[in-house]
């Protein structure tokens, strides 16, 4: 019998709570595709890297599992408490609290299999869209095909399991503590609305709104960040959007007893108390919805800031097919020209030697004067520490400037599609990185370049991409005349290629194999050498000795897309929990508000009049939590995104980034918005 | 034909359709005139409510006309209808039906401001009536913080502050304690004699029924019986209301 009730009710609870229960399904889903990732044999073999993308993956189920566990628990205990009256009933006619404890957890449980079980299915469609644009990422052909792991949904199943297990147990404690009485009138308690001090809660308004504008202040103002101060800020963010929503609430309640204008104006009396009374018993749950946006939007936002990263600069990174760098200045090249030529044609090749006169003018003047060095590399006075600019601590910059002869240089241009240059005698000219550029400006009036001949004059500045994290130089190279070149000292060797195909796939481990493993540190699998400079990119730096533009572009993107899809993951599943309980909070109060309708229609608003009347109650509730949350993810990924472009060079207006994560969570929430409005809207109307 | 403020002519209401239907109302035709408070008693099922709701607009009905004055409601579209309903009618219900959300007070400027009134005159109605109806006191508490009482008054007042040509009230008594009905009949009274409101109650018990001019009797979804108070007092047109209702079968015992 108490098999058969239990059934009943699960069917009555899906169709009641159907958005709550597609969600789980849908995060299920979610958990499995991207779980998939994680147990794909294939990805896990592509590159060595591929193990960073497990690890931010499982890094997002963590948080998700956190995140669903706060769902399963809100929502177990929300229909726990509007089902209250039945229990009481079965209290009554003597049923053990045991028993009924059971019952509500076999039918949660029922609920939450169902869910799984369509999730998986739903997953595994997902996963085929997942793995297909992680190839195309990665540009490598993607044949439909399962991938079907016994881990995969062992873990799937252990991560939505758990959050169910977390949040029955806390379920349990409440049905021990309850009596019939209290279960007969639980549902009236949520109805009454008490009034006290709105008058000075009111003013938590302005002072949410106040501290608001002093963390964008801070945000893009204050300059010594420390871990301290992040985790100040942010509990104390979270903290203000708390107390908005008290304010809120207040503040209209407020404005509805003194009378205001406002309220004499159609039914903008009804819509405010209803707003008000709403976000006043719900404001813990909206402060963390809004929570829960931020951290979406921000997330998808920064996703967008690499996507854009891989569209933009990753070619620009390279612009030849290979690139070797050698600290030997009388390398020849001869064993990697060999490798290259093995499998592949060489269009074209060129090496040449990278120079320096012992003299450190353009290296000063960037260490002191770029934004990311900070006061790093100066003296107390102002003026440059010359020890440690020199220091070999410094990772930047070479220890002395870095020279190309004008004939290498044209060469490089050419193989580059660039026309070539002219330069006199005894002058300069800087090829500087678009970034450094950007921010620095024409800064060689300050410079004084100096060859063994005397001092060079700058003939101008060239800005195109010429591969320079350490490879043509760092940031900058100073182009100068053959005959200069003579008389200075050669630094490191470089060589540079085109070949007339695609590299083949190996080539780049291939290069890196020449060398005897502890000749060169290893790092993400490639060799690295400690004499190479970086630049002062930061975020996503190669100092690959050996860089094969074809093999490490999709191992980059793979880099990228590991994090991109960890964020979008996370921002996912955020949304949909968060849509979900504002969803299901709206739906299920339709009977009360059947009831207000019903007066509504008595006291002569017409059906058309009632429609607006809920599109608008709705559209308060929704848009409430949502433009909060975007303005402040918003300003966080405003000044993100600003410092994104200022570290990567990518071009994007930073609020741009912010625009595309926000329209992609409005389309999101549209749907809920529009599912709940429709189902909204026929509970209540059908029969006014 | 005489004219009158109210004329239901003929009204019949069906229930589902062919074999099935079931009638609700039966060819019910009678008259309301201005200022009048008419009751109508019957047993559940008697077609009562039905009868109400097709005069206030809620329910439509399946054949026959009510006129009021010189509209004739039954061939009102919705949207003119819930205009119709706004101008002209009041309601008092057994579960007064006040907004959760709302103050006393607002209960009442909500059905005001709908009207589109100015802010200086809803605000001097709604005085004018909390006074009226004695609810002053409470007028910044919320519905559950008051007794059935203030709440049935207040609802009455939320009907009455606009004005209307009916008022009509379905069992308004019926979830209240003895003392508060008599207070909210004699409310009802005096809105009549001082407001000249008219006024068509559903009730089943007598007592209600007595502080009416006029009762119709309703069985099986026709007028049975027809009761006038004329210069009576009321003690005696309680017993003529019971008497009637002895003859009936007693199916309305709990009159009071």
């Amino acid at each position: 019998m108490l098999g058969k009730l239990a059934l009943r009710n699960v069917m009555r609870s899906a169709r009641d709570y159907l958005v709550y229960f597609l969600t789980m399904t849908v995060v299920a889903a979610i958990m499995f595709a991207f779980h998939s990732l994680i147990f794909s044999e294939e990805i896990m073999q592509l590159y060595k890297t591929a193990l960073l993308l497990a690890v931010l993956i499982g890094l997002a189920s963590f948080f998700v599992v956190l995140i669903v566990a706060w769902l399963i628990n809100y929502m177990v205990r929300f229909i726990l408490e509007k089902r209250s009256r039945e229990f009481g009933i079965y209290l009554l006619i003597g049923m053990k609290k045991k028993e009924i404890s059971r019952l509500y957890m076999r039918e949660s449980l029922v609920l939450g299999a169902a869910a799984f079980a369509g999730g998986i299915a739903l997953g595994m469609l997902l996963q085929q869209i997942l793995l297909a644009i992680l190839y195309s990422c990665i540009q490598m052909e993607y044949h439909i095909r399962l991938e079907w792991s016994g881990w995969c949904l062992f873990t799937t199943a252990a991560c939505y399991g758990g959050g169910y297990l977390l949040a029955l147990f806390r379920c349990r404690r409440r049905f021990r503590k309850m009596n019939i009485h209290a279960l007969m009138n639980s549902e009236r308690r949520n109805e009454e609305i008490k009034e006290s001090h709105e008058e000075t809660k009111r003013l938590l308004l302005p002072v949410a709104l106040l501290f608001l504008l002093l963390f964008g202040l801070m945000l893009f103002f204050y300059k010594s960040w420390d871990s301290g101060t992040i985790i100040g800020f942010l509990l104390g963010l979270v903290l203000t959007i708390y107390l908005f929503y008290t304010g809120v609430a207040a503040w209209i309640i407020d404005y509805v007893r003194k009378k205001g204008n406002g309220i004499f104006k159609g039914q903008n009396l009804f819509l405010l108390r209803q707003f008000a009374s709403k976000v006043k018993t719900l404001r813990f749950t909206l402060g963390t919805l809004t929570t829960l946006f931020v951290l979406a939007l921000l997330g998808c936002a920064i996703a967008m800031m690499f996507n854009d990263f891989q569209n933009q600069i990753l070619a620009a990174k390279w612009p030849f097919d290979v690139q070797i760098y050698s600290d030997d200045v009388e390398d020849d090249f001869r064993e990697e020209l060999d490798v290259i030529g093995q499998d592949s044609e060489i269009r074209d090749s060129l090496s040449y030697l990278i120079y320096q006169n012992g003299t450190n003018p353009v290296n000063t003047w960037l260490y002191t004067h770029l934004k990311c060095f900070g006061d790093t590399y100066k003296n107390s006075d102002g003026t440059p520490d010359q020890a440690k600019i020199q220091s070999g601590d410094s990772w930047a910059y070479y220890r002395y400037d870095t020279y190309i002869a004008l004939s290498d240089y044209n060469r490089l241009r050419e193989m580059n599609g660039l026309d070539g240059v002219n330069l006199e005698e005894g002058r300069y000219l800087l090829h500087l990185k678009e970034r450094v550029w950007n921010e620095a400006g024409d800064f060689t009036p300050e410079l004084e370049i100096k060859s063994p001949q005397g001092p060079l004059a700058c003939a101008g500045i060239c800005t195109e991409p010429l591969s320079q994290d350490g490879h043509n130089g760092a940031d900058y190279m100073l182009v100068i005349s053959d005959r200069t070149a003579q008389d200075m000292i050669p630094y490191y060797k470089m060589l540079a290629a085109n070949l007339t195909e695609k590299a083949p796939e190996d080539l780049q481990a291939r290069l890196d194999g020449i060398q005897a493993q502890d000749t060169y540190t290893d790092f993400g699998s490639h060799r690295v050498t400690d004499h190479m400079a970086s630049g002062s990119d930061q975020i996503v730096v190669f100092v690959y000795k050996n860089m094969v533009r074809d093999n490490l572009i999709p191992e980059v993107k793979f880099l990228l897309s590991s994090i991109i899809f960890a964020l979008v993951y996370i921002g996912l599943v955020f949304v949909c929990v968060a849509l979900t309980v504002l969803s299901v909070q709206q739906l299920s109060d339709s009977a009360k508000y059947r009831f207000r309708y019903q007066v509504l229609h008595q006291i002569g608003l017409g059906h058309r009049e009632i429609s607006k009347v809920i599109l608008k109650q709705l559209a308060g509730f929704y848009l409430c939590p949502i433009l909060f949350a975007a303005l402040i993810s918003g300003t966080v990924a405003v000044y993100v995104g600003r410092k994104f472009n200022f570290y990567t060079g990518t071009r994007t207006a930073a609020a741009g980034y912010f625009g595309l994560s926000f329209l992609l969570f409005s389309s999101i929430y549209l749907i809920y918005f529009v599912v709940t409005y429709v189902g909204f809207q026929r509970n209540v109307l059908t029969k006014t | 034909m005489e004219q009158h403020y109210i004329q239901i002519c003929d009204v019949e209401k069906y229930y589902g359709h062919g074999n099935a239907a079931a009638k609700a109302v039966n060819r019910v035709s009678f008259h309301v005139d201005k200022g009048e408070f008419v009751g109508v008693m019957g047993a559940s099922g008697s077609g009562k409510t039905t009868l109400l709701n097709m005069l206030s607009t809620i329910d439509s009905v399946t054949a026959g006309h009510i006129y009021y004055e010189n509209t004739d409601i039954t061939e009102l579209s919705e949207n003119k209808l819930s205009e119709f309903r706004k101008e002209n009618l009041g309601f008092v219900f057994q579960e007064y039906n006040l907004l959760d959300t709302l103050t006393i007070q607002e209960n009442i400027l909500l059905a005001l401001t709908l009207h589109g009134l100015g802010k200086q005159e809803v605000l001097e109605r709604c005085q004018e009536m909390l006074a009226l109806l004695g609810i002053e006191d409470i007028r910044d508490k919320f519905p559950y913080q008051v007794s059935g009482g203030q709440k049935q008054r207040c609802a009455c007042a939320r009907a009455l502050v606009n004005r209307p040509k009916l008022l009509l009230a379905d069992e308004p008594t019926g979830a209240l304690d003895s003392r508060s009905a008599q207070t909210l009949l004699e409310t009802f009274t005096d809105m009549n004699q001082k407001l000249n409101a008219t006024i068509f109650m559903v009730t089943h018990d007598a007592f209600s029924a007595s502080y009416c001019g006029r009762i119709l009797f309703l069985k099986d979804g026709q007028i049975f019986h027809e009761l006038r108070r004329g210069g009576r007092s009321r003690r005696e047109f309680l017993n003529e209301i019971l008497d009637v209702l002895s003859l009936t079968g007693g199916e309305l015992s709990d009159a009071r």
